[in-house]
């Protein structure tokens, strides 16, 4: 257990550094730089003599090895540099972002996985055949909403029309409201549909009939055997999702005006802030890397069959 | 499989289903009337009432506070409540009047100005407001400092030296005549701030906290892209002499917050969560107006939105050329499909009600013919594909559309379209920031560009199309390598001319001469006046804005409601 935790450690920082060395080479071949962007700009006024001596200061045309090395030194140290469009330590602007995408992230996924289990699993019960394809078209319907305009709608209809949630300035929980809707609704589009064909595969198995046959009700069966089975597959997505909402929720961060990690990710990629690139790269590579990690651990907790291969 | 016993279930669930959908179709229809605010309250009380917190919604986030950057509308915003400056310009009349500066004089030729300070003025960190700390801050303002990556404010032209009379007393030396010092020292780039905040580096100064003015606010707090929280402050007792409002501001704290999307803006207005927003586009001002809440349009008394061409790109060296296009553009037209009565019609290079506007609304008429027989008359004749081509070369030409202006895209959009019923390709190009600031100075690449800037002085003019400023025509001289020789020494004269130039009246003249001359040139193809649009409620009063459409909340108040 303890070689293959090392080895997937191992494996984790090589994934870390490569992302990091692949974003630092891609983003030297955009046009231009943060220090052109932010300096070159006529509104400055500024004269030839001025930009040249500002690009020292910045150390913008060192040699490219050099200015890698310099990064991933720092990057070791915990020194992420500065961000030139904000004029704040990228640490600083991570400080403040993190909180707000982790909270959203994880009430979005929480919600969107109950929705999920509750779509599916009510899919399963019901024998009506109309409502029962009807339940299970609802995810195509979910994941074809765009985040945007249900964000909007939802702020139309519960802010400013029925005065339930503010928008503006909200208590630390009233504030999550709407956003995590707005979430969960796309994010359990996926989980709801994996879940649904996962239980129809497992409720076709032999042994479900057995247990039917043995007098087990139809629920018994639903909760006692074919969740664990049906539920594998569903966690690898459900990692992939997670890590993706860490990442940041670029749209529903816009639209309920909130200071997360992808509201910072969208101005630091108009502005190419590449130091507040690097450090949210590398942070997005940590958390997939930590999520898969915790699913391929999960694994075996939830099913017997693998834990023997562990153990060998 | 027994179906029926769940029968009650699929009602239960068709029921609120239906019912959000049907919600989310009604909101989608504008037809209902806003229910959840009520009837706006008249805010009766006609004396201004102290107190209370303003909720103030910001388009973007600010950036780094360094006051030179305040001209950034959502720096500007925060900068004017906390800082303050030596002298104030007169929204209404453009005159300079007292502030942090009691008394001044200039000598004759403009090169010295004497400020006389009034006593007891303090930064909210305790330091005192003295003929030291206001010398530091134009050294700063107007020499820069490398290591700190301060640059040079633009608006503050051959500055020499600082001098320190009294403690009540600084005089500042000029190496050439600058005669539109006194304005500079009025406009949002010249806030005062203190010795601490003047030794942060520019990496630092996205932190609104580590800004110290003596302004009627201080920053008490700050979530970063979140929100800026402004506390009042008590001790504050120098406003600007001649306002009628003196002593502490009337509000208690404005709050602040960052609210990207237009929509929700908007509607937080409306549903009373909102006291005042910025950037209301046209199109949305309907809205408010039905609702009856009141829209500010501060004139921001600069350059108008225009088109200014890159006579160094050979399709556009042609003066019969820029003429025809010119004259094909029709900014009625835009006017009246993408804005409101809120954004007037340009009449010159300069806005209605900037210093030393000229009316040139003859020379900017919309003539469709007269474009057609000026690019006959240059050579271009029209192809079989509706362009004009000479020597096998189409008269294609390329802009960015640049959405720090309002509506920039749409309105090339539709210029686009008016020109090619005269024959001419207009690419309107959209790319990343980096592509755009480097293709921006190739004057072969891009063969005009648009413009606009606010400052309510003459030295505007010269700010935006100097070489060693921001250069918008692209002549010789300035920091892009790309532009091959054009240089118009008359032009440039003019402008050297404006900035040495002591005498007011013979300012503005030269003025109205440099319009005349950039018209008769063609050099730029003026559009409209681009005001900046604030919304506020109905129970919010005493807003006002400075000079160039920053808001002003020192006088501000909320009446009960």
């Amino acid at each position: 257990m303890s070689r293959y935790l090392t080895s997937r450690v191992a494996q984790a920082l090589l994934v870390l550094w490569a992302a990091f060395t692949a974003s630092f080479v891609l983003l030297q071949f955009l046009p231009g730089d943060a220090v052109l962007i932010k300096f070159l700009n006529p509104e400055l006024g500024l004269s030839p003599e001025q930009l040249a001596e500002i690009r020292l200061a910045y150390g913008a045309d060192a040699p490219l090895w050099q200015q890698y090395g310099h990064s991933l030194l720092n990057f070791l140290r915990g020194d992420f540099g500065y961000s030139m469009q904000a004029g704040v330590s990228v640490a600083h602007s991570l400080a403040t972002s993190l909180p707000p995408t982790l909270k959203l992230a994880a009430s979005g996924f929480t919600a969107a996985l109950l929705l999920a289990v509750a779509l599916s699993f009510l899919s399963s019960q019901l024998g009506f055949g109309w409502l029962r394809s009807a339940l299970q078209s609802l995810p195509s319907l979910f994941v074809s909403v765009p985040v945007f305009w249900l964000g909007i709608m939802l702020i139309q209809v519960f802010s400013f029309r029925l005065g339930w949630v503010p928008v503006i300035n909200p208590g630390p929980w009233e504030g999550m409201v709407l956003p995590t809707l707005t979430l969960a609704v796309p994010i359990s589009a996926p989980l709801a549909q994996i879940l649904i064909r996962n239980i129809d595969a497992v409720l076709a198995q032999p042994f479900v009939a057995v247990a039917r046959a043995k007098g087990a009700s139809r629920t018994w069966v639903l909760w006692r055997h074919v969740a664990r089975n049906a539920l594998l597959p569903t966690l690898t997505m459900a990692g992939i999702l997670f890590g993706e909402l860490l990442a940041g929720a670029v749209v529903t961060e816009a639209v309920f005006g909130l200071n997360g990690l992808g509201s910072l990710t969208q101005q630091a990629v108009a502005n190419q802030d590449t130091a507040v690139l690097q450090a949210i790269v590398v942070i997005s590579a940590t958390s997939f890397v930590l999520i898969n990690l915790l699913v391929d651990l999960l694994y075996p907790v939830l099913d017997p069959r693998l834990r023997t291969r562990l153990e060998a | 499989m027994t179906s029926h016993a769940f029968l009650p279930q699929a009602t239960t669930l068709a029921r609120p289903l239906a019912a959000l959908a049907l919600a989310l179709v009604l909101a989608g229809c504008n037809k209902a009337p806003d229910t959840a605010a009520g009837a706006p309250a008249a805010g009766a009380a006609t004396a201004p009432q102290n107190g209370g917190t303003l909720v103030y919604l910001e388009q973007q986030a600010h950036n780094a506070l360094y006051p030179p950057n305040g001209g950034f509308y959502p720096n500007g915003g925060i900068l004017n409540q906390i800082t303050d400056k030596l002298t104030y310009q007169n929204p209404r009349t453009l005159e300079i009047e007292p502030w942090i500066a009691e008394s001044w004089s200039i000598n004759a030729d403009a090169t010295e100005y004497t400020f006389k300070l009034r006593p007891g003025v303090t930064f909210s960190d305790g330091t005192p407001l003295d003929a030291d700390a206001v010398a530091a801050n134009f050294d700063r303002f107007g020499l820069g400092d490398k290591a700190l990556k301060h640059a040079v404010s633009e608006v503050i032209n051959n500055y020499a030296r600082s001098e320190v009379l009294d403690p009540l007393t600084v005089k500042f030396h000029f190496r050439q005549p600058s005669p539109g010092f006194l304005q500079a020292t009025s406009v949002i780039g010249s806030g005062l701030v203190s010795r601490s905040t003047l030794a942060l580096s520019l990496d630092e100064l996205g932190d609104a906290t580590r800004i110290i003015g003596s302004g009627p606010f201080v920053v008490s707090g700050e979530v970063l892209g979140k929100e800026v929280n402004l506390q009042a402050r008590d001790r504050y007792n120098w406003g600007p002499v001649k306002l009628a409002h003196q002593g502490r501001a009337r509000l208690d704290a404005i709050k602040i917050i960052v609210t990207p999307e237009d929509g929700v803006r908007i509607g937080a207005l409306l549903s009373g969560q909102a006291g005042l927003i910025r950037q209301v586009q046209a199109y949305d001002e309907k809205r408010v107006n039905e609702r009856k809440f009141p829209l500010y349009a501060a004139s921001t008394r600069g350059v108008n939105d225009s088109l200014a061409f890159r006579p160094d790109n050979e399709l556009v060296a042609d003066l019969k050329v820029r003429q025809a296009l010119l004259h094909a553009t029709n900014s009625k037209e835009i006017v009246q499909t993408l804005f409101s009565t809120n954004y007037p019609q340009a009449k010159g290079v300069l806005a209605a009600g900037a210093a030393g506007f000229v009316d040139q609304s003859a020379e900017l008429a919309h003539d469709a013919e007269r474009a057609r027989a000026l690019l006959d008359a240059a050579g271009w004749k029209l192809q079989a594909d509706g362009i004009r081509a000479k020597d096998g070369r189409p008269l294609a030409l390329s802009t960015y559309e640049s959405l720090n202006y309002v509506q920039n895209r749409e309105v090339l959009q539709l210029v686009a379209q008016q020109w090619a019923k005269v024959g001419v390709k207009l690419n309107v190009l959209s790319g990343d920031l980096g592509s755009k600031t480097i293709d921006s100075l190739d004057p072969e690449k891009i063969a005009l560009l648009p413009a606009m800037v606010g400052r309510a002085d003459p030295d505007v003019i010269k700010s935006n199309y100097y070489p060693t400023n921001r250069n918008l025509l692209l002549q010789k001289g300035g920091i892009s390598q790309k532009v091959k020789s054009f240089e118009d020494r008359k032009l440039n004269g003019l402008f050297e001319a404006i900035a040495a130039e002591p005498d007011a009246a013979r300012r503005l003249e030269l003025t109205g001469q440099v319009q005349r001359y950039l018209l008769e040139q063609a050099y730029v193809i003026p559009m409209f006046e681009e005001p900046q649009i604030y919304a506020g409620a109905p129970w919010l009063h005493g807003v006002d804005f400075e000079a160039v459409g920053r808001p002003s909340l020192y006088a501000a108040w909320i009446a009960p409601h």
